[in-house]
């Protein structure tokens, strides 16, 4: 559990600095399960900074578009960590411009899951981590569910809990949760071309070409995106099963060995896709063939800008 | 319920470059392969129409011609995006698709006996020629005229020929102007708004139209205003992007105007009080 | 309007009911898959289910397809045009209230000076069977903009679930056309009636979220200016969520895809929330931030439509409170834009 008040401190040491424009973090949501991303600067106020398991947000990528001179603060959690490494790995943002508060993470709930479980009502709820199960109190009611019924999927296989980079970290460091061994990945790889076919086929068909999905990536920031381009023109407008293919199969490619893992853009998904399932296909295979992990050591190179003695094209043979 | 997105056939007659190379200009002239709808088409200064390429898209241009021109409508293009340098490749002889005019129009009715004063830029000069040869053509019902026009270069000034006529004209003021000097060029030398305030054209009984480069409506309005025009005596035609041309796709509005519906032409009285960006 | 009539039906006539329907209308309805509810063309009254909240996206989509030909074209020696052909007649289950008073304001787009035959005759082909919201969820707030969870504004036939029964209000002839011919419909009586009275207050006194909309359109003419909209926008994605699955946006992009010498034009759902919506081809954009957006799209269903319109444009389906990944809350920024005012 973090230390709200400790966490608070720890901000407003950072906005006592005069090189500092903001520190994202979090804040509490308008309704039930909801939290926000809350920019805070000077004049803000301070107390409204939280920390809870239903912090789902990635807020790395409000770093990405950030222009200024000034210094960012950011709250991350592990898995947030690896993208502002892989940004600092592709020379996006240097690492003098962040001041990273590390929040060391036990796992937050699926929104998606938990409302299942639990009736969204318009009362912020109040969630508490103990040992393995998560104690909600609402109404002077309490709820107990475990953990594993509530995290993302993501979560039950974290081998980076704690943030790899901070200045400030704010709680203990934690083990690895788990270890990913791609089982949903396999379950599919194991099926015949044609079921394969017929299971995206069905996820495709229900794409409305928001793109929430890129959007909300912190690795998607190209000025102008292939899928707005024109002249010429990569992807029709036209919203049908061979043109959200093209989409998602082209981001997912775009994606390769610069995914790290966090998950956003299956959360944000309004029509429910696995697209973690597609970005974990291409992050396993890029692991067999490189022996690589995006987002993990801020000193490796990016994995499209380099090569290694052993890579297994021809022309580096 | 006929098809509001459905473009009529039409053949290109004849195309006039008007500034070549860069920022390059042509002028095309147009006509409906159908007679009956030729003959039914009418439009007043000021509308435009969307003028399809098959296969490449749609655009909105301002009706250049004057409506006392039957044989032909004109646009004017400036070659810029996909759509613009796809019609700068066609020939004459192709079939292009119109539907239109759309949009409000310059009120000529009740500005007879009104004293004109037309500043243009670039290739703003396009709507703004259509009211300048309408009352050419009916010069008897208007005051005086003042045509103040400058583009970049003498290269990039649109209508050449037609302005270096008007110029000889005793009951026309015409006065150009480039922004930088230029060989051979006597003519004034600077931007549009302050020639404009060189000219000091009187506000008493006058109407003041600018169309050109949203940074050079942005000074001649206030240079209009220096001189005395008070914010109903202004108009400035407008420009958005556009798609369906008929107020429902949403895209060209200026707070609660679609610039393709309750515009192009705007009174500065308006445009002053709408909360929106343009 | 002729005057309603007001009936009931057990439910497990409603199977067959649909049934019926199915051979003089083409039958749309709500459809879930997984946890995700869409209104689907249905062939079998299995695929349907009354036990949804709301559908994910709006029905909208029934009348302004999200991908639509406007007509197609063959570009030989000359140019040939092909305008598309019209559905028959539709039938539509299980439309909320909120939706069916977004049809309306839809309607008063796509209508005018200019008639969007492709959407109007679409939806002169339609009738429409509403469902009384019995239990709106935490963001809805259509009493806040002149609804209510058992509105009757542009439906045909509104039920309400009162127990083992439904009780029916028919709205319109096409509604009476719908029913009469099947004969398990019986007069409503004062029990029945007393029941939907209850049901339709508690369900109005559920809803918690309100937005103040008094005089808001006055406020927002005054504060157009202020840095409110900056800090409001600051997390906005512009991912575009909100306006696909808002009821009431329709702005669309139009484009025209060719395969060799055949070739449509079509229009697609477009978004004010992408900076190329406004984009002009000389490269300047009159909204070029988040701001400008944000702003543009609250003052469209707060100002703009309401000046345009004399209603709001806004249903309050609270769909885009529920989606939005960042948590932007309309319901939020109107409230406290009337505190901004007062600053």
């Amino acid at each position: 559990m973090v230390d709200n008040k400790k966490l608070q401190g720890e901000i407003k040491k950072i906005l006592g600095r005069n090189d500092v424009k903001h520190v994202i973090c979090y804040s509490k949501g308008t309704y039930g399960f909801q939290t926000t991303p809350y920019f805070v600067s000077k004049k803000d106020d301070i107390e409204k900074i939280i920390f809870s398991p239903l912090c789902v947000n990635n807020l790395s990528l409000y770093v990405k578009f950030d222009e200024g001179t000034e210094k960012i603060g950011i709250v991350v959690k592990g898995c947030d960590s690896r993208s502002l490494v892989q940004m600092i790995q592709e020379k996006l943002i240097p690492r003098e411009k962040l001041i990273i508060v590390g929040i060391p993470c036990n796992g937050v709930i699926d929104p998606k899951k938990v409302r299942q479980k639990i009736p969204e009502e318009l009362e912020n709820i109040d969630v508490v981590e103990k040992n393995d199960k998560f104690i909600f109190k609402r109404d002077g009611k309490k709820q107990k569910i475990p953990k594993r019924e509530l995290v993302f999927d993501k979560c039950l296989v974290c081998e980076y809990p704690t943030p790899i980079i901070y200045d400030i970290l704010v709680g203990e460091k934690i083990n690895p949760l788990g270890k990913d061994e791609y089982k949903q990945v396999k379950d599919l790889e194991s099926k015949s071309l044609d079921e394969k076919w017929k299971f995206w086929e069905k996820q495709f068909s229900q794409c409305i070409r928001c793109y929430a999905c890129r959007n909300v990536c912190p690795a998607c920031y190209c000025k102008e995106c292939m899928a707005e381009q024109l002249n010429p023109q990569w992807l029709r407008r036209s919203v049908n099963l061979s043109e959200n293919t093209v989409w998602n199969v082209m981001h997912a490619f775009h994606l390769a060995g610069r995914c790290t893992d966090c998950g956003e853009c299956e959360r944000v998904c309004p029509m429910d896709i696995p697209l973690m399932l597609l970005n974990k296909k291409v992050e396993k295979d890029v692991r067999e063939l490189f022996d690589y992990l995006a987002g993990v050591d801020v000193d490796e190179k990016p994995l499209l800008a380099m090569f290694k003695p052993d890579d297994p094209e021809e022309d580096i043979k | 319920m006929s098809d509001p997105y459905q473009p009529w056939p039409a053949t290109i007659e004849t195309i006039i470059e008007e500034v070549p190379g860069e920022r390059a200009i042509k002028t095309f002239k147009l006509r409906f392969k159908d007679k009956k709808i030729h003959n039914s088409f009418s439009f007043k200064p000021g509308q435009c129409v969307m003028i399809s390429l098959f296969g490449v898209g749609e655009c909105m241009f301002a009706i250049s011609s004057s409506p006392t021109q039957k044989d032909y409508i004109e646009v004017s293009v400036m070659r810029h995006g996909k759509v613009t340098s796809a019609l700068h490749e066609i020939q004459p002889g192709d079939t292009i698709g119109i539907r239109g005019p759309y949009g409000n129009h310059f009120d000529i009715e009740s500005w007879t006996g009104k004293d004109m004063v037309f500043v243009g830029g670039g290739i703003g000069q396009a709507p703004l020629r259509s009211i300048i040869n309408y009352m050419i053509d009916n010069r008897d019902k208007y005051g005086k005229i003042d045509i103040i026009y400058g583009a970049r270069t003498r290269r990039d000034l649109c209508y050449k020929n037609e302005l270096f006529e008007l110029e000889k004209r005793k009951d026309i003021n015409t006065q150009l102007s480039i922004d930088k000097e230029e060989d051979g060029w006597t003519r004034f030398v600077g931007f549009v708004p302050n020639n404009l305030l060189r000219i000091k054209p009187s506000p008493k009984n006058a109407i003041a139209i600018t169309c050109g480069p949203p940074i050079m409506i942005k000074f001649v309005i206030e240079n209009l205003i220096k001189l005395g025009f008070s914010d109903d005596q202004i108009f400035t035609t407008l420009e958005m992007r556009m798609k369906c041309g008929i107020g429902k796709c949403g895209r060209c509005n200026i707070g609660n105007l679609y610039v393709c519906k309750d515009g192009p032409v705007f009174s500065y009285k308006q445009l002053k009080n709408i909360k929106g960006e343009r | 309007m002729s005057p309603t009539q007001e009936l009931v039906i057990d439910k497990n006539k409603i199977p067959q009911f649909i049934k019926q329907t199915l051979s003089s209308y083409i039958v749309l309805g709500p459809v879930k898959n997984n946890n995700l509810v869409s209104f689907k063309q249905i062939t079998n009254s299995k695929e349907i289910t009354m036990d949804f909240t709301n559908s994910k996206v709006p029905p909208k989509s029934l009348y302004f397809p999200q991908t639509e030909t406007l007509f197609r074209f063959t570009k030989d020696k000359d140019i040939e045009i092909e305008t598309p052909k019209n559905d028959g007649k539709t039938l539509v289950f299980g439309i909320r209230p909120c939706d069916a008073k977004s049809l309306k304001l839809l309607d008063q787009v796509f209508s005018g000076e200019y008639e969007d035959s492709l959407f109007l005759s679409r939806r002169k082909n339609t009738t429409l069977v509403g469902l009384t919201c019995n239990s709106p969820s935490v963001n809805c707030f259509c009493t806040s903009v002149g609804g209510n969870p058992d509105d009757t504004t542009g439906l045909d036939v509104l039920l309400t679930d009162i127990g083992d029964k439904y009780f029916v209000e028919l709205l319109t002839q096409k509604g009476k056309n719908l029913v009469e011919s099947f004969n398990e419909f019986k007069p409503a009586k004062n029990e029945d009636k007393k029941k939907k009275t209850v049901i339709s207050r508690k369900a109005r006194e559920s809803i918690q979220r309100i937005v103040k909309t008094e005089k808001i359109e006055q406020i927002l003419n005054e504060i157009f200016e202020n840095k409110y909209w900056g800090e409001i926008s600051r997390k906005c994605l512009g991912c575009g969520i909100c306006t696909f699955l808002c009821p009431t946006c329709h702005c669309f992009d139009i484009q025209d895809e060719t395969a060799g010498k055949k070739g449509a034009r079509i229009r697609i759902w477009d978004s004010c929330m992408y900076p190329e919506y406004s984009m002009q081809a000389s490269g300047y954009n009159p909204r070029p931030a988040q701001m400008n957006r944000m702003r543009n799209r609250v003052y469209h269903k707060f100002n703009y439509f309401p000046k345009n319109q004399h209603v709001f444009g806004c249903v309050g389906c609270g769909r885009c409170i529920d989606e939005c990944p960042v948590n932007v809350d309309i319901i939020e920024i109107i409230n406290k834009a009337r505190e901004v005012k007062n600053e």
